[in-house]
């Protein structure tokens, strides 16, 4: 065999390579394309028709976009997106580097407490709303026992049907059963850390709170910003724990863009209007990945 | 070559995978139905899906019910996959449908089987669209005032029938710790206009509701200002619904009616719906009983029962065989009785046909609380005593 034969079937032997690796993601791709693509495609388009959700669809150019900027509505939903962002990277992502960094001295037990705070994290949304609901009813909750038994009152508050509360009530359920999820991430980050670097800061004189800072915290960092990439884009997608809860009231008080856009495409018959709300949520999620991917870009370990 | 017959495989296995499970119907045509879940009556299969089949060989009948109904319902009907017969909330809800040309005209099935002599008036016409009959109501409903009769006997009470005796009451509620009302939106937003809808009628009057809902007054006008005042004087300031306007907020169904079947509250003003789960009182021990809601001002004349459907039927006009889906339809109107047999598995809450009733009609051990309720219905409303409601039509 002469050497270009041998450089031809090299290239063939490639090209095959190459098909086979294309069959082999084409299903992906074609999974992809069923119910990615094209569902955005036509979700974009219906974004500029007045399509109830049945019958045929008009254009209707910007009208969509004009009046969502118009809509009071969506920018209270809009704003409770964000509040609900700033609780979840706040107060979870706070609890799970507490939580994570006290669990990781621990020898004995620790496995207990993993389970212990990730079990939350794998009941269903139904299950915990119910048993929330039941625990801050304002008749049989443990706002009106700790009332009667012992005179303490700052729970005896209706929680989700007050204007005031309501968000901050939906977010604490949710994030009671999130943040043991970031606790066992974080707690799996931290057991790579290499043990020597805290005994050289030991060695230094580094405190607990300073071997955190200077020693965990960059250790961990690709799982603390993948984590806070996804807090950022669930919380715009939020949806399951407040319908379930409030159904965004009382009076929009807890209205976020998921349920506005459930309301509006399921119950006022305005798919198009709500595929506008949907192409603001895919924003945000766009936003929030192209941040990520800038980070990487300029160099950051994520 | 290992990877040649991977791939080969995969691509098998995929086309197979696409391939749609096609003939599983075989020669029957199936008539699709799609109902509320918790509604449909325990004896439906023997008392209507099996005769109808019996009735019509080739055909078969299929309920189905689903939670959620109006939401996957809409899915499927954009899909094109909805089934024949289209069950929605009220017929407001099928205008759209309508409009879309997806729903069957039934006016000739109406005229060949006498639809009209069979229903109630009011419920006959409240499936028109136009000049056009597109749906028939599945169940009737009004609302009314439900009460822990063992709590009024408890402290004395009667049953209030104006505003004074009313406020009289809910005022001698709260000082016995009692909350004069329960109930509460948690899950179904909609049950604010319920109470809307009954204080507009029984503060403004049924007339003036019409002649706003027809576009001759506004609703600004001053009698459903004050009615919408006095609605939040006795929510919002006095918190009579389950203490107070948050907690009304927080309130769901299962939590308004563990209020009242307690005796943690007094009454609700509620649906007749309601009468499906009035077994919640027994089983807390508790006596419950029904009376026409009171008038809160002179102009709302003599008590009355709101008009209301529970929800509609349809023909899909995509069906396979819209006759034979008219004719489902028809077999519900066609006997009183099998209708009144099967609605008592639901307290006569559900499935209450607005057929013309007598009162023999009725099963012999019907609840003497609930035939009262039926038996009123018909003579006030038919003496013209009715009034509107703003989330059924």
């Amino acid at each position: 065999m002469t050497a270009t034969a041998l450089q031809q079937e090299a290239q063939r032997a490639k090209r095959r390579q190459q098909i086979g690796g294309w069959l082999f993601v084409a299903p992906v791709l074609l999974l992809n394309l069923i119910v990615v693509v094209i569902p955005s495609a036509i979700g974009l388009g219906m974004a500029f028709t007045d399509w109830s959700g049945v019958g045929s669809m008009n254009f209707i150019g910007l009208a969509n976009f004009q009046r969502l900027f118009q809509d009071g509505v969506f920018f209270k939903a809009l704003t409770h997106n964000l509040l609900w962002t700033a609780f979840f990277l706040i107060v979870p992502v706070a609890l799970g580097l507490l939580g994570a960094y006290l669990l990781s001295g621990i020898k004995r037990g620790q496995m207990f407490f993993r389970v212990a705070y990730f079990i939350p994290y794998v009941i269903a949304a139904v299950v915990n709303t119910q048993l929330w609901r039941y625990l801050l009813n304002p008749r049989v909750g443990i706002g009106p026992a700790l009332s009667q038994c012992c005179g303490i009152e700052f729970l005896n508050v209706p929680v989700f049907g007050s204007r005031d509360l309501a968000l901050l009530g939906v977010a604490f359920v949710d994030m009671w059963h999130f943040w043991g999820f970031l606790l066992v991430l974080y707690l799996a980050a931290m057991s790579g850390v290499d043990i020597e670097l805290y005994e050289v800061a030991r060695l230094d004189g580094a405190g607990r709170w300073a071997q955190f800072r200077h020693v965990t915290l960059p250790s961990i960092r690709p799982t603390l910003v993948f984590t806070i990439l996804m807090i950022t884009i669930w919380s715009g997608l939020v949806f399951d724990y407040v319908f379930i809860i409030t159904g965004g009231g009382p009076a929009n008080a807890s209205e976020v863009m998921g349920t506005l856009l459930y309301t509006t495409a399921f119950q006022r018959f305005e798919a198009g209007y709500a595929a506008a709300i949907g192409i603001f949520m895919a924003l945000w999620v766009a936003i929030a990945t192209g941040g990520f991917v800038l980070l990487r870009k300029l160099g950051w370990e994520v | 070559m290992k990877t040649r017959i991977l791939s080969v495989m995969l691509i098998l296995a995929i086309v197979l995978m696409a391939v749609p499970a096609v003939g599983a119907q075989g020669d029957e045509t199936v008539i699709a139905w799609w109902t509320e879940t918790g509604t449909v009556p325990t004896n439906i299969q023997e008392l209507f899906i099996d005769p109808w089949n019996d009735a019509h060989p080739g055909y078969r009948l299929e309920i189905t019910d689903q939670p959620d109904l109006s939401t996957i319902l809409r899915t499927a009907i954009a899909a094109g996959e909805a089934p024949c017969i289209l069950q929605t909330p009220g017929a407001s809800y099928i205008a759209e449908f309508v409009k879309a040309g997806l729903v069957q005209p039934l006016d000739g099935y109406a005229e060949q089987w006498g639809w009209a002599d069979r229903l109630l008036p009011w419920a006959y016409e409240v499936g028109f669209i136009g000049d056009t009959l597109y749906s028939v109501p599945l169940t009737y409903e009004s609302m009314v005032l439900v009460y822990n009769k063992t709590v009024f006997e408890e402290n004395g009470w009667t049953v209030p029938t104006n505003l004074e005796e009313f406020n009289a009451l809910a005022e001698a509620a709260v000082a016995a710790g009692i909350n004069p009302l329960a109930y509460g939106n948690v899950g179904w937003q909609p049950n604010n206009e319920h109470l809307v809808g009954i204080y507009l009628n029984n503060v403004a009057g049924p007339e003036n509701v019409y002649a706003a809902l027809i576009g001759e007054k506004p609703w600004t006008d001053p009698e459903f200002v004050e009615a919408m005042e006095l609605l939040r004087t006795h929510i919002a300031d006095n918190g009579w619904f389950s203490g107070s306007l948050e907690n009304y907020f927080a309130n769901g169904w299962n939590e308004f009616w563990a209020e009242v079947t307690s005796g943690d509250a007094a009454m609700m003003m509620i649906g007749t719906w309601a009468f499906y789960v009035t077994e919640l009182f027994d089983q807390a021990g508790a006596e419950w009983d029904w009376a026409p809601l009171p008038i809160f001002n002179e102009r709302a004349g003599e008590y009355n029962y709101e008009l209301a459907t529970g929800s509609t039927l349809s023909v899909n006009a995509a069906c396979p065989d819209v006759d034979a889906a008219a004719d489902v339809i028809n077999y519900l109107l066609s006997d009183p009785v099998r209708a009144l047999e099967m609605s008592a598995t639901r307290q006569f809450g559900e499935y209450m046909v607005p057929l013309r009733y007598s009162e023999e009609d009725f099963p012999a051990d019907t609840d003497e609380r609930l035939i009262r309720f039926f038996s009123d219905f018909a003579e006030v409303t038919g003496e013209g005593r009715f009034g509107y409601t703003s989330w059924t039509f």
